[in-house]
């Protein structure tokens, strides 16, 4: 039984897009670039649906 | 019972689950790993929710609140290029007016953004400086043009009714 990687890299990079977007969104809002604030909560956001549909496709995957 | 895997190590056998005898000791494997990176990412879209909330609501002027206006001084006794310092908009914040030329007036919280000190009016260099650690900021928008504070003074807006100069309210920081 061989399982693939592919998803766990996938997901781990989805996790480390979320760190960067919540340093940027954190310090954007403390610098009040309102706008940016919200692109980068609304990216952080939209990844949740990204990493739970690449969850669905990989959580089967072998390899 | 003799055997022929004692003389090879690793013994060929496609099996990974030999050595688990416990319960949960699976509990983390990749599947279970994909699934709490997944949960992570649902954490972080949650906790970014009042970040965009409270940005929103600064952006739609929310946060603009109007004081009592409030007078500062007479048009007659503050000379062109001259600067006085008042509060606005309650007791304990510093604020600071400048007469850049016969109509104009630019008034600022002059609370350092970089650590609060008083930022003041050098009519020679033309600009506003922090004493604390050199910092600079343009007189005409606030903005820090050098030093350590990174986000431009607060702007207070002025109206000039007869021959008095008014406190209105302070404005929000546009980028
Ligand atoms: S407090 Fe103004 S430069 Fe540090």
């Amino acid at each position: 039984m061989k399982r693939s990687y592919v998803g766990v890299a996938v997901l781990a990079f989805i996790l480390f897009l979320n760190i960067i977007f919540t340093q940027y969104m954190v310090h954007q809002f403390f610098y009040e670039n309102y706008v940016n604030t919200l692109i980068f909560c609304g990216l952080n956001i939209v990844l949740f649906p990204i990493a739970l549909f690449a969850y669905k496709k990989m959580k089967n995957v072998k390899a | 019972m003799p055997s022929d895997k004692n003389n090879k190590i690793p013994f060929n056998e496609d099996n990974y689950t030999h050595n688990i005898e416990r319960d949960n000791e699976r509990k983390l494997d990749r599947r279970g790993f994909m699934k709490t990176l997944a949960g992570a990412a649902g954490v972080f879209a949650v906790s970014s929710l009042p970040w965009g909330a409270v940005a929103a609501k600064e952006l739609m002027g929310l946060g603009e609140k109007e004081y009592p206006h409030k007078k500062i001084t007479d048009v007659s006794k503050l000379a062109v290029g001259d600067s006085l310092e008042f509060k606005f908009p309650g007791e304990h914040d510093d604020a600071i007016i400048i007469r850049l030329n016969e109509n104009k007036y630019v008034a600022y919280q002059n609370a350092c953004t970089h650590l609060r000190c008083p930022v003041f009016w050098v009519k020679e260099q033309n600009q506003m400086v922090c004493p604390c650690h050199h910092g600079f900021f343009d007189a005409e928008t606030g903005a820090p043009t050098a030093g350590p504070p990174r986000r431009p003074l607060p702007e207070i807006q002025v109206k000039v009714d007869n021959g008095a100069i008014y406190a209105v309210r302070v404005k929000r920081y546009e980028a």
